[in-house]
């Protein structure tokens, strides 16, 4: 009987914790990012059902941040941080 | 789904235009076995191979019996049990589909249906009620090998929505052993059949769906299988919103925005009913689903009147 | 993986069954009498996302912006979206100068047209309305091994400023799924052209020197990013971002207010910025879902060599009916000033007792009133409303309040904010 057939397993799997960053006011940054990364976390794939709701996207309501990138952009000084605006306009 | 009679019904065999038509009941469905041949012997004797596999088969893996394998599993408390190799294979290919849908089709979910009775009321079970089922249920929790299945106390497996599909091809094939004949094996819809010998003939299928769906009335099948998933008769309805008798094992509710019906057209019955029942599990992503499966289907959905 | 996804099944089913489908490998299936040709439902469909935002600053500015937008998926992951934006303004902003106890007359930058901003109110300078149109492109491949690559462009174009963008990049998989590592990196080259040309910097206002009829900058940003599933109901993003601009980051509009010893203002002078900018972000974000809710908060924090510091902290509570949801938000955010910042130049005179003279020396290589760059604090406050219409159609209406605060009057600043989206398959 051939033997049981499973997807195939992942081919990453993870070494190590991946180094970064300089800086020192980045390198308390860069512990806060490689944890989630070392420690095992997260879900088995049949798992996923509330995580495959569209509402659960973590980029979601685009037209929403796009608009609001826009605002926040000309009327601010900060901008970006969770993803590129995708481009410039004169009013800042 | 209605208690099964614990035998199945007598073995009719009646002479057609073309061939011969035998009839019976198991699987708590009707069953029938078309013939394209003249030789009379014949037919009654692949009826006779067809009606004792079926009934084997049932006689088997059902979980309404408290004599067969399938009852010494569900009431081993946690204890080993051997099992054969059909047995084997059988819960190889639940597990293979159990991973292939990301845990959406577990044969361990059967005891939902304690919670859940689907009779066309709108009596919807507490989320109290559901989650102590929900520790009871889970395919990764069951330990088995090629010999033996240990399924943990207060569990049970439910071989029903593989078992007829495979007893349709297991017929089929028995069948081809004794005959290159024409034969259609039809276990109440799920149906697979051979080639005809002249190309020109076809098997002209009846599909029974509702006026203004999108299925054709009827289907022409060279050779191949079809099996169906659906919930025409079986659903609950509350505050508008359509509970079909799909459950999602991971959550212990109904899939949502499942389809009416999936019926896909496949080159055995038993690809045929998984692909069927996988798209069900989907819920309203059936069709993108099929469509990258490379499936042949065709998919019922709900109108706005029910 | 669908087509192993496919082979798989076909293997699993041979295995059980115990040798190859023995009786044909193709079913040649046809249908008779089918009411609806196209009985298998088509995947090929794009997602339509249009919206209108009607922003409005009492007494400032004043924007109307529609925009559209298509996606579409295809059945090998690849994806590809387009997004069109008209944006409209019309009104006043601060020009820089700072408020008086007498009236002050600024004339428009083109030269012609000249306004008196009474006393005690802060200097608006209406002359200008402009219309900018943006369009912009975006593609990512067929993931493999979990591996994505993306590529995208846009292109911006107004009266007094152009800019084309193209941006690339990569996203990872790990962990069955759970860990995505996202890299990106754009680069931007503006086109500036100041109405009636850029100014000499520092230079008085009252002389109108011009420098150049065109400027230009070059904007380099880079994220390397996390994307992380903590358990069934929450997951989570970390994002490092840096971004480094160069060339004209002034504003040809804007003026810094020379004041007198008893603190009239005496002349104005063009702001001058740096001609680089580095800064660095660092952003938080957590999603979680309820029972029947979801929670989504995020915070961000800025700084950069211009002295500035700010924290964004954000909120959103979508409280989720059968076909509708009820989307509070609050938004928070405080920046620190700018090193070059000065709600205005004071002068003193060169001799004691002598004449008031403004004395190149004395004067910052770089300053600005622009209250942008000053100390600030904003809210935001929040509702949006969406509901679900037939086949996963939705209409969603957004209405927000954002207060804006800081040490001087131009800085103090209410908006309204409104905005309608319809959203469809097609």
């Amino acid at each position: 009987m051939p033997s049981s057939i499973l997807l195939p397993p992942s081919k990453f799997p993870l070494r190590g914790c991946p180094k970064s960053l300089v800086g020192r006011g980045l390198l308390l940054a860069a512990m806060i990012m490689v944890l989630p990364a070392c420690s095992n976390l997260g879900v088995e794939p049949w798992e996923r059902d509330l995580l495959a709701r569209p509402a659960m996207e973590i980029r979601g309501d685009s037209l929403d941040s796009a608009f609001d990138d826009h605002i926040y952009f000309s009327k601010e000084a900060s901008s970006g941080g969770a993803g590129f605006s995708g481009g410039g306009c004169g009013c800042n | 789904m209605t208690r099964a009679e614990a035998r199945p019904g007598d073995l009719t065999i009646s002479r057609q235009q073309q061939g011969y038509i035998a009839r019976f009941t198991a699987m708590a469905c009707e069953c029938e076995l078309l013939m394209d041949l003249d030789d009379e012997t014949l037919a009654h004797d692949l009826a006779g191979i067809v009606h004792n596999e079926a009934r084997r088969i049932e006689h088997k893996f059902s979980r309404y019996r408290s004599d067969n394998l399938i009852a010494q599993i569900n009431h081993s408390r946690g204890k080993p049990v051997s099992i054969d190799p059909e047995t084997a294979a059988l819960l190889r290919f639940a597990d293979n589909l159990y991973q292939l849908s990301d845990g959406s089709f577990d044969i361990t979910s059967g005891l939902l249906r304690q919670a859940w009775v689907f009779d066309g009321s709108d009596r919807l079970p507490r989320q109290a009620q559901i989650t102590p089922l929900m520790e009871r249920i889970g395919w990764s929790k069951v330990k088995w090998s090629e010999t033996a299945i240990t399924l943990p106390d207060g569990m049970e497996i439910d071989l029903g929505g593989i078992g007829k599909e495979y007893a349709v091809d297991q017929c089929l094939a028995l069948i081809m052993q004794s005959t290159a004949a024409p034969v259609l094996v039809n276990l109440g819809g799920d149906l697979s059949c051979n080639g005809p010998t002249q190309p020109e003939k076809t098997w002209l299928v009846g599909v029974q769906s509702r006026s203004h769906s999108r299925l054709p009335d009827a289907l022409k099948l060279k050779a191949g299988a079809l099996a169906t998933s659906g919930d025409m008769h079986r659903f609950l309805h509350r505050h508008g919103r359509r509970y079909s008798h799909i459950l999602d094992p991971r959550t212990g509710w109904p899939v949502e925005d499942a389809p009416v019906s999936v019926t896909v057209a496949a080159p055995t019955c038993v690809q045929a009913g998984s692909l069927a029942t996988l798209a069900m599990l989907q819920g309203r992503q059936a069709e993108s689903w099929l469509e990258e499966m490379g499936a042949e289907y065709w998919v019922e959905h709900h109108s706005s009147g029910d | 993986m669908q087509l192993d996804k496919k082979q798989l099944l076909a293997l699993a089913t041979a295995s059980l069954l115990g040798s190859a489908p023995a009786h044909g490998e193709n079913t040649q299936g046809e249908a008779l009498n089918r009411q609806d040709d196209n009985a298998q439902a088509a995947t090929s469909k794009w997602r339509m996302e249009t919206g209108l935002l009607y922003y409005d600053e009492k007494e400032r500015v004043t924007a109307v912006e529609p925009v559209f937008a298509a996606s579409k998926t295809w059945a090998d992951g690849s994806r590809l979206s387009f997004k069109a934006v008209l944006d409209s303004l019309t009104g006043a902003s601060h020009n820089g100068a700072s408020v008086a106890d007498t009236p002050q007359t600024f004339s428009g930058p083109s030269g012609k047209s000249s306004y008196t901003v009474p006393a005690g109110e802060v200097p608006l300078d209406d002359t200008f309305k402009d219309t900018r149109g943006a369009f912009s492109v975006q593609w990512s491949g067929v993931p493999e091994d979990g591996r994505t690559w993306s590529a995208g462009g846009n292109v911006s174009a107004e009266y007094d400023f152009k800019s084309l963008t193209v941006n690339g990049g990569f996203s990872q998989e790990f962990n069955k799924k759970n860990t995505t590592l996202n890299l990106g990196v754009s680069v931007e080259r503006d086109w500036i052209n100041p109405v009636g040309d850029s100014p000499e910097p520092l230079s008085l206002y009252s002389d109108q020197l011009k420098a150049a009829a065109s400027e230009d900058k070059i904007v380099t940003d880079l994220m390397v990013g996390v994307t992380q599933v903590i358990n069934r109901s929450t997951i989570m993003q970390f994002n490092l971002g840096y971004s480094r601009a160069s060339g004209y980051l002034t504003d040809p509009y804007k003026v810094v207010s020379v004041l007198g010893l008893a603190g009239q203002p005496l002349d104005y002078l063009y702001e001058n910025r740096p001609d680089s900018r580095s800064k660095m972000t660092v952003y938080w974000q957590a999603r979680h879902h309820l029972e029947e809710d979801i929670v989504d908060v995020s915070y961000r924090y800025l700084s950069d060599d211009w002295g500035i510091r700010s924290h964004t902290l954000d909120f959103h509570y979508r409280w989720q009916a059968e076909n509708f949801y009820i989307q509070p938000h609050l938004r928070f955010y405080r920046q620190s000033a700018a090193d070059f910042y000065r709600v205005n130049l004071d002068v003193a005179p060169l001799t004691p007792g002598g004449p008031l003279v403004i004395d190149p020396a004395t004067l910052p290589a770089e300053v600005s009133a622009d209250y942008r760059l000053a100390d600030l604090d904003t809210r935001t406050v929040g509702v949006k409303f969406g509901m679900t219409l037939a086949e996963e159609t939705e209409l969603s209406f957004r209405l927000e309040y954002y207060q804006q605060s800081g040490d001087t009057k131009p800085a103090d600043l209410d908006a309204t904010i409104f905005q309608v989206g319809y959203s469809f398959w097609f």
